[in-house]
């Protein structure tokens, strides 16, 4: 414990260094000291809140625009940033479920649910703060939860072998199957399709170039942050520009804020199971924010004294959803620093982002580097506390910024992901990729294929691949040897026991019924 | 037999066509026909190795997973042969269909081809096929505007950005966007196009330091 506070103070340490910055103005230098480490905390809150708030703009679309920049960052800076945005958008997503009825973020879907039937009572106010206050009780738990589970989970990660992270992506997999909405064959399918898609390249064992077709551009694979601009970024733009515009913004003013004593009395037991069940979830492979607000509106639902409310407008139904999220959007860093497995598609960029700082993620940066481990988890601390700041008193520049409308924004975001793109290699070809992705992600949604398993097959693929050859070559060729190493089997059962669990008809149903209700 | 399911119908046809793609090629054809290739002066590649369980070759794990792709196409095939859906929620709503795409594909493919025999680069075959596209949407398939004219706009920008400079591209890139919505404001566009260049120049060119052209190449 002690050995985690002063660890936690490094980490703070790091956070508030001043960084020296020399400014040439008018013939003479300007030297002036920066926390360099919060302003990039801040400017990463500030994107994810106003990504959030804006619906359609993800933090997977953010994130893939701004990694190519990042090159140019210090690595800590440019990590903290990343990571602010990925919460932040947690936070600046709630506001427009609850304002508009529309999910500001994919994550906030349940929270339009009580959240806008609060709105349209006149409560919108204390439904924001019960947002942004669950929120960041969350993100405080789970700041703590990341500093204590991700040292010893590391320490074991450390033991790990090919077998053992092998059975470890199946089980991400099966998970990402799990998160996806309908059929079940069709979510495998699509994991499948995205592994076969990550082959393409050169085979780092033979040397041999796969699926290229003499093109010179596909040797090196096809760059994550193409697909996911693609799947996720055009596919989405043109699927909202097929549905007439049909916004109801709430333009009237929100007004007294601060919840009633009646309203903290029923959200702190949401808040603080939605904490634990989020923080839970996010460690999970393929959990992360979505699952974790899932998971927290269904329990919420079950046990809730007022489950009758539900639906109508219960301050328990936006409390716990909106800690969930933020509680599982942090936690999900846990598999990234501690095993170097991306649970989801965000950090899947984050992972991008650290290999392209020369950082390769894995049980070994917290020993090499505490410094970029511990500072990255304390800032997380510190941008939940400006994520307040931004979220509660600024919250009518939030609202403004909901009448912009579409017509205007998606030219916006193109333009973003066309400089994006483009500039990870100076060449248009990244370009043609993603919009070959584009056309596929819109297929794809047009014929009910959910694109996130896809992604994260994607991302999984030669990773898996090299592990399942490497675990085979030890083995001699003897497939046992998955299940008779006995973390590797425990992994392979989980994903077994999770696979027969959705696929028990009663379960199913449960599962289609969620799904159901919250789209 | 009636196909109950459409959206399942499309999705196995299409998944059988990857894994069996993605499966054929590690394969490769039968080593007769690459020879009886070889003697009518075609180039027909082989497969990659296969390799062992021990020591897998680059075609192990691809033809392994394309296989189970392909097999779980065809489960979801079959299974749209017997849904219970309601029809509502299985049809198919694409502003497309599947002889537009393919035709969508060739117009690029052709005009790509042409250009590279023409110009020695397949860059202004790309262009020309977003124009001819867009074209196309505009008289036969209003409704797939959105989707055209996204993809136009995103490949204009990327194929001129290096002969035209960041700021005329775009431009361009936000005036045809802006064509595939369902309200098009020639003044508002203009604003909104000026605005967004001075921005990405500022903060992309000069604040980051991406090292992209601002003007037009012919200016300098």
């Amino acid at each position: 414990m002690e050995g985690i506070v002063g660890k936690l103070g490094l980490g703070f340490e790091v956070v508030f260094t001043l960084k020296q910055f020399d400014w040439e103005l008018f013939g003479t230098t300007l030297a002036v000291k920066l926390p360099f480490n919060v302003l990039m905390c801040l400017i990463g809150a500030l994107l994810g809140t106003l990504i959030g708030v804006l619906p359609g703009v993800g933090p997977v679309a953010t994130i893939a625009m701004l990694l190519p920049i990042t090159f140019n960052l210090d690595p800590i800076g440019a990590l903290i940033m990343l990571a602010g945005i990925y919460y932040g958008a947690q936070y600046g997503g709630s506001t427009t479920a609850i304002l508009v009825n529309l999910p500001g973020e994919s994550s906030s879907v349940v929270t339009c649910l009580d959240g806008y039937q609060m709105a349209r009572r006149g409560r919108a106010g204390p439904a924001l703060a019960t947002a942004a206050l669950g929120s960041f009780f969350a993100g405080c738990f789970a700041t703590l939860v990341v500093a204590l589970f991700a040292p010893p989970l590391a320490e074991v990660a450390l033991k790990f072998g090919p077998a053992e992270y092998f059975s470890l992506m199946v089980l991400g997999l099966v998970a990402a199957v799990v998160l996806a909405h309908g059929s079940l064959v069709k979510a495998v399918a699509m994991v499948i399709l995205g592994l076969l898609l990550g082959l393409v390249g050169t085979d780092v064992n033979s040397g041999v170039l796969r699926f290229a077709f003499g093109i010179p551009e596909l040797a090196d694979g096809i760059g994550f942050v193409v697909v996911a601009m693609g799947m996720f970024g055009i596919a989405e733009i043109v699927t909202n520009l097929e549905q007439a515009e049909k916004r109801e913004v709430f333009t009237k003013k929100v007004s007294h804020l601060w919840p009633t004593r009646e309203d903290f009395r029923r959200m702190m037991p949401a808040v603080l199971r939605g904490t634990f069940l989020g923080s839970a979830l996010g460690i999970l492979p393929g959990g992360g924010a979505l699952l974790a607000s899932f998971g927290a509106y269904t329990l919420e639902k079950k046990v809730s004294r007022y489950a009758h409310e539900f639906g109508q407008g219960a301050i328990e139904g936006v409390a716990a959803p909106e800690s969930a999220n933020n509680a599982g959007a942090q936690t999900s860093f846990i598999p990234l620093l501690t095993l170097g497995i991306p649970s989801n598609a965000v950090m899947a960029l984050m992972i991008g982002a650290m290999m392209i700082q020369g950082i390769a993620p894995g049980p070994q940066v917290m020993e090499q580097r505490p410094q970029l481990f511990w500072g990255m988890i304390a800032s997380m601390w510190v941008g939940n506390l400006m994520l307040v700041i931004l979220n509660l008193p600024l919250i009518g520049m939030w609202i403004k910024l909901l009448t912009v409308p579409y017509r205007l924004l998606y030219p916006t975001i193109l333009l973003f992901m066309g400089i994006g793109v483009f500039s990870l290699s100076n060449n248009p070809f990244d370009v043609l990729i993603m919009a070959f992705f584009g056309v596929l992600g819109y297929i794809c949604v047009k014929l009910e294929c959910e694109p996130a398993p896809m992604i994260l097959g994607f991302i999984l693929g030669p990773l898996m691949e090299e592990n399942l050859r490497r675990a085979m070559l030890l083995a001699r060729g003897d497939a046992l040897v998955f299940v008779q190493k006995p973390i590797s089997a425990a992994f392979l059962l989980a994903a077994l026991v999770l696979l027969a669990l959705i696929a028990a008809p009663n379960i199913r149903k449960k599962r289609e019924q969620v799904f159901v209700e919250e789209t | 037999m009636q196909v109950k399911n459409e959206k399942d119908f499309w999705a196995g046809l299409m998944f059988i066509a990857f894994g069996l793609a993605f499966a054929l090629i590690a394969v490769g054809p039968p080593a007769a026909l690459v020879e009886l290739g070889r003697q009518l002066g075609w180039k027909i590649q082989y497969g990659y190795p296969m390799g062992s369980a021990v020591r897998m070759g680059p075609a192990y794990f691809p033809t392994v997973l394309g296989g189970l792709l392909a097999v779980l196409g065809a489960i979801v095939f079959v299974r749209s042969f017997f849904s219970k859906l309601p029809r509502a929620a299985t049809a198919v709503q694409m502003s497309f269909n599947l002889a537009d795409l393919a035709i969508g594909v060739a117009v690029y493919a052709l005009l790509a081809w042409l250009s590279k025999r023409v110009f020695g680069t397949a860059d202004w075959g790309m262009m020309a096929g977003s124009v001819v596209l867009a074209a196309l949407a505009f008289v036969y398939r209003p409704k797939a505007k959105p989707i055209v004219l996204i993809v136009a706009s995103a490949m204009v920008f990327a194929y001129l950005l290096k002969p035209l400079g960041l700021v005329a591209s775009s431009i361009l890139l936000v005036f045809v966007a802006a064509l595939g919505g369902h309200e098009y404001r020639t003044k508002e566009v203009a604003i909104l196009a000026v605005v967004l260049a001075i921005f990405s120049v500022l903060v992309f060119v000069k604040g980051l330091t991406l090292p992209f052209p601002v003007w037009p190449a012919f200016l300098q």
